[in-house]
């Protein structure tokens, strides 16, 4: 495993190719290019504060951390959220392809076959950060505030990062060979985002009167404590514990080392199906 | 016929060695299985256990440093297949094989194009996939551009996905052309492109092994092997049938060619007097 990391090391230049490559095919295909890749977001995040910000506002926005007149309000607690969720979601759907579309590539060039899901990961990755302007923006305009909090964001880049490679090596490899787990995912990532406190606070669920065993499922998902650690920074309320922390930074740990298992297990397969 | 140009001098190091070589393909894996039958079969009931397949298998051979190794024998008999293991994009599942020294694998000429970018870029880009440095491909940029001809120079600056199929394998092959890889898998690329461009790369791909470049070629043409090749390897029903010279692997192929067909007309004639 150690000489396959150092392979991947020693190619990154294949990944930085790959990530520069996708960027430039993507904004280049339209004029608007930049501008495009924000909308979605955007369109998201209006979407969302209208229903639960204004129509059910009892559930969002007099929840959110602080209530409705917390600095960054409702708004800024929806899109803290919405961004990192995106970078997860797009490269889950990106996943899937991440072999098949390079199949040429790789069956003529002898390159180290991680390279592929990586360069999904940091593709998306890059375009997350292409966001951040936009959410500086309205951090500004609806007079969010950060401090120390601010030490949340490296951390949990990091292990939103083991997470998604982890899913994206185990998607890229089954998928060659068991197609219709494209379709799964569709819905996998539908479930997989009401059921993170991505456009609701965390204590919505654990002040709800569930049963205890459904509370502790629900906070057994990594992706609480990675949307927790995103929130924490704009709203110092939403910090996770100890517990909650060690068990997202475990559970990131978990997935990376089953989906590079994965991967490495059904690579020769994968080779001889492409 | 002349002397080929590929003749390796007896003590050269072995740069390619293939020991015991085996690859095995899941007959019931023909087609992609969907979810649905794998949760129903599981892995138990695939009808491969026993019943794989192993389009190549017990293949041993050693290549020297300098050598230009022709490849013969019937379609689907594990020729490429015996390439991609060497280019390493194939993992064996019995046997090893050892490639000491980068290699460029001439099997797909435009693997790496992507048709939304320019020809320039794509130059760079697949140039450096195959591990050539930016200063390298900024040197020999107009010699690639050169080479791939004049139809390829004027849309140098255009999308790929207008180019001729024709302009992407000029493009490809001069690009590959100019890697200085000591190790060239060629399979069946010479068959494309018009009589002009066909002999532009026979003079290029003769530079190259005058550089002691070891080469492995696989073809149908009888005239390339000679041309190019000193040795043969002969592989039949995907195990190393021959391995000699060019002119003995050919032969014993056409041989066997020539042998079937006899039978087959035998077969015809006979089931013909049976029926009658």
């Amino acid at each position: 495993m150690a000489s396959r990391a150092t392979a991947v090391w020693r190619d990154r230049r294949f990944v930085s190719l790959l990530v520069r490559r996708d960027l430039k095919v993507k904004y280049q295909q339209s004029v608007l290019g930049y501008a495009w890749s924000m909308l979605e977001p955007l369109a998201l995040a209006g979407i969302y504060f209208f229903v639960f910000g204004i129509l059910f506002s009892g559930g969002g926005a007099r929840t959110a951390p602080g209530g409705p007149d917390a600095p960054g309000g409702y708004a800024l607690f929806l899109l803290s959220g919405l961004l990192p969720w995106l970078w997860l979601s797009a490269a889950l759907t990106d996943a899937c392809k991440a072999l098949i579309t390079h199949a040429k590539l790789i069956t003529t060039m002898k390159v180290p076959r991680e390279i592929f899901p990586v360069a999904v990961v940091t593709t998306k990755f890059v375009e997350y950060l292409l966001t951040w302007p936009v959410l500086l923006v309205f951090v500004f305009a609806l007079g969010g505030r950060t401090g120390w909090s601010l030490l949340w964001l490296p951390l949990v880049i990091v292990v939103q990062f083991v997470f998604t490679l982890g899913i994206t090596l185990l998607l890229s490899a089954v998928n060659v060979l068991v197609r219709d787990v494209e379709r799964i995912i569709r819905i996998l990532n539908r479930v997989l985002f009401y059921s993170s406190p991505i456009i609701y606070p965390l204590h919505m669920v654990t002040q709800a009167g569930l049963p205890g065993w459904f509370t502790t499922a629900y906070e057994l998902n990594p992706l609480v404590g990675i949307f927790q650690m995103h929130h924490a920074v704009w709203y110092p309320s939403e910090a996770p514990g100890l517990w909650p922390l060690v068990s997202t930074i475990g559970g990131a740990a978990v997935v990376f080392a089953v989906g590079y298992t994965v991967f490495r297990r059904l690579e020769s397969a994968v080779l001889k199906e492409l | 016929m002349a002397d080929p140009v590929g003749e390796a001098p007896k003590e050269a190091p072995v740069v390619i060695r293939a020991d015991g070589l085996g690859v095995e393909f899941k007959a019931g894996r023909k087609r992609r299985r969907s979810l649905r039958e794998f949760f129903i079969h599981g892995t138990r009931r695939e009808p491969d256990h026993g019943a794989g397949y192993w389009p190549l298998r017990g293949v041993s051979f050693a290549i020297r440093k300098g050598e230009c190794v022709g490849i013969v024998g019937r379609n689907g008999t594990g020729k490429s297949t015996l390439l991609k293991l060497i280019a390493g994009v194939l993992m064996p599942d019995e046997g090893t094989v050892t490639v000491d020294g980068r290699v460029a694998p001439l099997l797909e000429l435009r693997a790496g194009f992507n048709d939304q970018l320019t020809g320039r870029e794509n130059v760079h880009l697949v140039g450096s996939l195959h591990g050539m440095s930016g200063a390298m491909i900024e040197r020999n940029f107009d010699a690639i551009v050169d080479f791939a001809g004049e139809g390829v120079r004027k849309d140098i600056d255009k999308p790929v996905r207008h180019y001729s199929s024709g302009m992407k394998v000029r493009l490809g092959f001069s690009l590959i052309a100019q890697l200085e890889h000591p190790i060239m898998l060629v399979d069946e690329v010479l068959a494309v492109g018009d009589k002009a461009f066909r002999k532009q790369c026979y003079e290029a791909i003769e530079r190259m092994l005058e550089n002691d470049r070891t080469m492995v070629l696989v073809s149908h043409n009888e005239g390339d092997l000679k041309r190019f090749c000193g040795r043969g390897l002969y592989i039949k029903d995907g195990g190393l049938a021959l391995d000699a010279g060019i002119d003995a692997a050919l032969d014993a192929y056409n041989a066997d060619t020539r042998a079937e067909a006899e039978a087959r007309t035998k077969r015809k004639k006979g089931g013909g007097g049976k029926a009658a």
